[in-house]
């Protein structure tokens, strides 16, 4: 479970994050929807310990990341899956070596069984034939898959997602949304995704929020949402 | 612009975390965090892109030395101290320095550069965000790799700039090869040779420290990899410049 708690932050004179309160059930699709710039990812950065809240706390599974020490940080976040926008794939290794890399760094497996792993990922996500492409030759879609990849190859517990349909065509978009659903029930793993792309979220997720103003402005299934006459739900959905 | 106090606190607060910076490297490399084939292999990537740059600088150092040495002491019948002047000026001072300086250019540009663009493209957050401290992985590495190539290549410089020496004394000045040779082996002490040596090594932690602190703290897209690329090696160029004054001063109070 992901517990957030009066989460506040703020960048110079704008509050970004203004006493933001979650919970986040264990192994359900959770998406965080709002318009550009309202704070979205910054939520998202906070709930793996990327950025240090002003006050408030994040609780994984009961355990407060906000007091946490880098170092023990780094221990918790390699437990998690993180997607970033663009994929942010080492542009100086090939898609094998990067989807490789949490494996060889997290755990002792020979090198047999980590081309195994790799291969099987891959081909799970429809990636198979490039492992040796570099990231500068894929495109944006393969660079989301190839990220989604290395995020789960560890068998995250948590599989975090900024944005992932962002900057891709619709189909796209909905490829890459029914595969964050395939792992998610596949890992089990509880799914944190922030989007603006309202359609597919309804079609996946299990429960919604709306950011606004740095504030949750509603939150609910699908159902809720849709006979809500909550007007910033409202006016989000048209 | 802002105020003059506010610019000052904001000079100190970025003394601070290039500091705090350093210190994390440090702290690293002193629990034996790391990762040798990286180093390994950064030693490679910055020695050889600096490698052919420095030895041709350096061979014309040489020559030119050793010809205006030799037009300047034949005046007073000393020709045959080209070789000393060429090889004590190289060792001692143009050999570290501008072995340095090239390095912060060629190297230095594009250690900022490659952070640069990793921060810009979330790949530093990406390392944090798969458990792995971004500092011991790319930084540590890079800035090792400094401290090992600047000295070497300073080596080589200056063996190649007294080789250029050794040309313009024999072919221009007439000097016998064998005595040039021997000259040259007669006047530079250890103290010469260690004393530049001992510089270079701070000068690779200078560099190192500057480049891969302003590549790491890049942000603001292509612009900000441009503007943090150009300051990683101007800064680099003026505290080598400042430190090389320091040092000097200390290791000829030291050692004469």
């Amino acid at each position: 479970m992901i517990g957030i708690v009066n989460l506040c932050k703020r960048f110079g004179e704008q509050t970004v994050l203004d006493h933001v309160n979650l919970e986040i059930r264990p192994g359900e699709i959770f998406f965080i929807l709002g318009g550009s710039g309202s704070g979205k990812s910054v939520l998202l950065k906070h709930m793996l310990g990327l950025l240090r809240p002003d006050s408030g706390r994040v609780l994984i599974n009961d355990q407060d990341i906000t007091a946490m020490p880098e170092e023990q940080l780094l221990r918790v976040r390699a437990g998690a899956g993180y997607l970033f926008q663009d994929g942010a794939l080492y542009d100086f290794m090939n898609v094998f070596d990067n989807v490789a890399f949490p494996l060889r760094e997290h755990t002792r497996l020979p090198g047999a069984q980590i081309r195994e792993r790799v291969r099987e990922v891959l081909v799970s996500l429809d990636l198979k034939g490039v492992e040796n492409k570099m990231p500068a030759e894929l495109s944006g879609g393969m660079k989301k898959r190839v990220g989604l990849g290395r995020a789960i190859i560890l068998g995250a517990k948590i599989l975090f997602c900024d944005e992932p349909t962002s900057g891709l065509v619709p189909i796209r978009s909905r490829d890459i949304s029914d595969l964050i659903r395939q792992v998610a029930r596949r890992l089990n793993c509880t799914t944190v995704v922030t989007s603006h792309d309202m359609r597919n979220a309804f079609r996946i997720a299990d429960r919604l929020a709306l950011l606004q103003d740095g504030r949750i402005a509603a939150l609910g299934t699908r159902p809720e949402w849709e006979h809500s006459a909550n007007p910033a739900v409202q006016a989000f959905l048209q | 612009m802002g105020k003059l106090p506010d610019r000052i606190i904001a000079i100190f607060a970025e003394i601070g975390q290039a500091v705090y910076f350093l210190g994390e490297v440090l702290a690293c490399v002193t629990r034996g965090r790391i990762r040798w084939t990286q180093v390994l292999r950064q030693i490679y990537e910055q020695g050889a892109q600096s490698l052919v740059i420095v030895a041709l600088t350096a061979l014309a150092s040489g020559m030119v030395l050793a010809l205006q040495g030799y037009v300047a002491l034949a005046r007073f019948g000393a020709k045959e101290y080209v070789s000393s002047l060429v090889a004590l000026s190289l060792t001692r001072e143009l050999g570290p320095v501008f072995t340095a300086l090239i390095f912060s250019g060629k190297a230095g540009g594009r250690i900022a550069a490659e952070l640069g663009t990793m921060s810009v493209n979330d790949q530093i957050l990406g390392t944090r965000a798969m458990g792995v401290d971004p500092v011991e992985f790319l930084i540590v590495p890079r800035l090792l790799a400094c401290c090992a190539v600047v000295p070497l290549l300073t080596v080589i410089a200056e063996l190649v700039g007294i080789s250029g020496g050794y040309l313009i004394g024999v072919t221009q000045a007439h000097i016998p090869a064998g005595f040039y040779i021997s000259q040259t082996i007669k006047s530079v002490t250890y103290v010469d040779f260690f004393s530049g040596l001992i510089k270079v090594v701070f000068f690779g932690l200078i560099i190192g420290w500057t480049c891969c602190y302003q590549g790491y703290r890049t942000s603001g897209g292509s612009l900000g990899v441009g503007r943090y690329t150009t300051q990683a090696v101007a800064y680099s160029y003026i505290f080598v410049i400042l430190a090389n004054a320091g040092l000097t001063k200390l290791i000829l109070s030291v050692w004469g």
